[in-house]
């Protein structure tokens, strides 16, 4: 009467489904405790990348204060690149032309941003820049971040010594919803701003980009001063994007982009009352 | 002994009788018939999960100082309806897979409904003498989004805080009443005095479960009462049921259907996430995340707002904000009228006042599809403006574009879709032979090469169940059917 045909194959998928679950279920995953393994990586691990000419440390005192020194010898190299790539838009003496904005007095930090991101050179003359495998390598970028720097010394963003050792990630958390997460979306995802312009993913950012970009403003995002988020500010947001929106605690399963209910409404409507209506259609017409 | 317990209990209370009938309920075997059966099963898995969340939620926006076991949140001023939210997730045993598994049940829920609703809309099973109880189950779905809504907003979190914001102002803009109405939801201005939340808990764990689970009894007791439509076909009649009985058939289907149903809602909640709140950290008033969506069942909402001009009118030392009061309170108002409405307009429409157990075939009602095509379509372009900023990024276009295209598209599409979906049923219901299986040919090759194909004969069960369009019938058929036959299949007057 009760025939196999249907409680069995249901029973097995159920069981199947509860099984595959508590592999996932947080009494599982509890003991390798993923969070503080995401936690030291982000905070110890991340290190500069030195350039073979060593840039010297800015003496400095207080955490998250120090800059990067660029060596006198960087700025003949620096020039050479610029005149062959950056000159013709942004002229000779990087001030400006009619075609691309005067650089001088921007600071390091801020060539630095644009160049290691790839979004210079530019692909395309279009509302925004986008980011995209960088051109040059990092004894580059920092020759011409030097050449450009030589123009105004003292001016401008410098490129900090990132050193998340000692940040805090619920400042930084709490920091990063206030100020950041009203365009680049709770989950770093990014999205789509009004005319074009969009506030990139913060999923391959470096902290070192991270806080230069804050601190430059680049595109149409706002620039925030020291006034605005303190040194020590800045590098607890770079820490909360380098070691929780970068490596987010998906142990719910697979994250489905982090775009939020309408990812997760096509997947409950396709999948879920997809499936079940499959189920329907073999279930229903058996008597 | 079994058998003398259950005579006792009958001597007391003569349930056999009914039982009996109960069991012999015929229900036809058509698959479409047991898509309701996914809401009901799905509302069963939310009883279930949401009774185990209740053991842990805390429903208070009391602030302490947050001490579970997610690091980055370690030592912020949460809410403890968020603190326990994020606690059950993280601290309670397979407690993140129940929450997980009654935000999925939500979901399914209510696209079960929209797909059951589609049925019965399509196949004519709202007319008379069903149109109670078609309000009965539209009451439901009105009440399953609202109690969806209360749900999402629970955790405190910032995205469920954000809705909570919306839905405030939308309140607001109800001309007249709205600040006073506002004024009497949350105790006061937004944010309220901290009481929205215990308001919402009980609101969505007790007041509305049981206003959907008495209507629920109702909806299955008509169903019993009223019995169940079926298709045309070979000794099908206005008057009888043909189909397999409650007990043993449909028995064993619907458990099984339980059974998947249960397991496809828990495999999705092990393997897909959904709303991760420790991501989004506690709501305050004054932080905001772009990409901020509400489910799917309010998205409809959120896209009508998004795609509304900014308009306002102004008089009278008053203001009345259309752009929130059009897309947020009259349109969802129409549309549920709409709903609610649709047996008396289409019998006002067709003169049609006749019983009906036999059900349409959609193409055979063009205007009628077309109609539920249009609706359709609406729905689907409006809850896709929800997601403009979503699909400009996605696609790498203008936000402005994605806008302007929806404001074109969501009025301008159903109506195409309207006209396209009635002259597809007419040309369908006017082509010989659509809907027949059609018999294989045979190809020979003759000895001098010469190809030719020849048809081979119908195989058995073909060509019977054809049936012909019908006009709307304008009297009762009176004629005993022939009976219907075939193993497990029976027949009961009604």
């Amino acid at each position: 009467m009760f025939r196999g045909r249907y409680a069995i194959p249901a029973a097995l998928l159920a069981s199947v489904g509860i099984f595959g679950l508590m592999a996932f279920s947080p009494s599982a995953a509890q003991a390798d405790s993923t969070t503080p393994t995401t936690l030291a990586s982000a905070g110890g691990g991340y290190t500069y990348p030195t350039p073979t000419t060593s840039p010297t440390v800015s003496a400095s005192s207080g955490y998250g204060t120090a800059n990067i020194n660029l060596p006198e010898t960087f700025i003949a190299p620096g020039q050479a690149i610029f005149d062959a790539s950056c000159a013709s838009c942004h002229g000779a003496d990087a001030s400006g032309t009619s075609r691309a904005p005067n650089l001088q007095g921007l600071g390091a930090g801020t060539v630095d941003f644009w160049v290691s991101t790839g979004r210079m050179p530019l692909a395309d003359s279009s509302v925004q820049a986008t980011e995209k495998p960088p051109r040059f390598n990092r004894t580059e970028t920092l020759q011409i971040a030097a050449f450009v720097q030589s123009k105004t010394p003292g001016t401008g963003v410098p490129i900090p010594i990132v050193n998340l050792s000692a940040a805090n990630l619920e400042s930084g958390g709490s920091l990063y919803t206030l100020n950041c997460a009203a365009c680049h979306t709770i989950t770093g995802a990014g999205d789509a701003l009004a005319g074009g312009a969009y506030a990139p993913s913060l999923h391959l950012a470096t902290p070192t980009q991270i806080i230069e970009a804050i601190r430059s403003g680049p595109g149409n995002m706002p620039r925030f001063s020291e006034g605005n988020l303190t040194p020590t500010e800045a590098h607890d947001i770079a820490a909360y994007v380098h070691g929780v929106i970068q490596q987010p605690d998906d142990r719910g399963g697979f994250g489905l982009g982090g775009v939020g209910p309408v990812g997760e409404g096509f997947v409950g409507l396709l999948i879920g009352v997809g499936l079940l209506m499959l189920v329907c259609f073999w279930i229903g017409e058996r008597s | 002994m079994i058998d003398s317990s259950l005579r006792w209990v009958d001597d007391r209370l003569g349930i056999a009788k009914g039982g009996r009938t109960f069991l012999d309920k015929i229900f036809p075997d058509h698959w479409s018939f047991m898509l309701g059966e996914i809401a009901l099963y799905s509302f069963l898995v939310l009883l279930g999960t949401g009774v185990f969340l209740s053991l842990y939620y805390i429903p208070s926006a009391h602030e302490i100082v947050y001490h579970g076991s997610y690091l980055p949140l370690q030592g912020q001023k949460v809410s403890e309806a968020y603190a326990s939210s994020v606690g059950l997730s993280f601290d309670v045993k397979s407690g993140l897979l129940m929450r997980q598994a009654h935000h999925w049940a939500a979901d399914i829920f209510l696209g079960a409904i929209a797909v059951h609703m589609a049925r019965v809309f399509f196949t004519g099973a709202f007319r008379k003498p069903r149109e109670l109880n078609w309000i009965v189950g539209v009451s439901m779905l009105l009440l399953g989004i609202v109690n969806g809504f209360l749900g999402y907003s629970l955790p405190d979190d910032l995205v469920s805080g954000t809705g909570i914001r919306i839905t405030y102002s939308i309140v607001e803009s109800i001309p007249l009443v709205g600040s006073y109405l506002g004024f009497f939801l949350f105790g006061g201005n937004y944010p309220g005095n901290g009481i929205i939340i215990p308001r919402f808990f009980l609101l969505h764990v007790l007041i509305v479960p049981a206003l959907i689970i008495g209507l629920l009894a109702a909806h299955l007791g008509l169903l019993v009462k009223q019995k169940h439509t079926q298709f045309k076909g070979r000794g099908k009649t206005e008057h009888n049921v043909v189909g397999s009985p409650m007990f043993p058939t449909f028995m064993a289907k619907t458990t099984g259907f339980l059974f998947m149903t249960t397991a496809v809602t828990f495999i999705l909640a092990g393997f897909a996430q959904i709303n991760p709140i420790w991501q989004f950290g506690q709501y305050e008033p004054f932080q905001i995340s772009y990409a901020v969506q509400p489910d799917w069942y309010m998205g409809w909402l959120d896209g009508a707002l998004r795609i509304m001009p900014s308009w306002e009118f102004v008089g009278w030392g008053h203001t009345i904000p259309l752009e929130v009061l059009l897309p947020a309170v009259i349109f969802p108002g129409i549309i549920f009228n709409i709903f609610f409405a649709w047996p008396f307009i289409e019998a006002r429409h067709t003169g049609d006042l006749a019983y009906h157990n036999l059900l349409d075939r959609p193409r055979d009602r063009p205007k009628r599809t077309g109609a539920g095509a249009m609706m359709l379509m609406l729905m689907f372009m409006v809850f896709s403006a929800s997601s403009t900023d979503v699909l400009a990024n996605f696609f790498q276009i203008r936000l402005n574009s994605v806008l302007w295209f929806f404001r074109i598209a969501v009025p301008v599409i159903p109506v195409i879709t309207y006209f396209l979906t009635v002259k597809i049923c007419e040309e369908m219901a006017g082509a010989e032979g659509i809907g027949k299986r059609k018999p294989p040919n045979l190809v020979h090759r003759s000895a001098t090469g010469e190809f030719s194909t020849v048809p081979t004969e119908a195989r058995p069960g073909d060509g019977h169940e054809e049936l012909e369009a019908v006009p709307v019938p304008t009297f009762i058929d009176m004629v005993p059917a022939d009976l219907a036959t075939g193993p497990g299949i029976r027949r009961v007057m009604r």
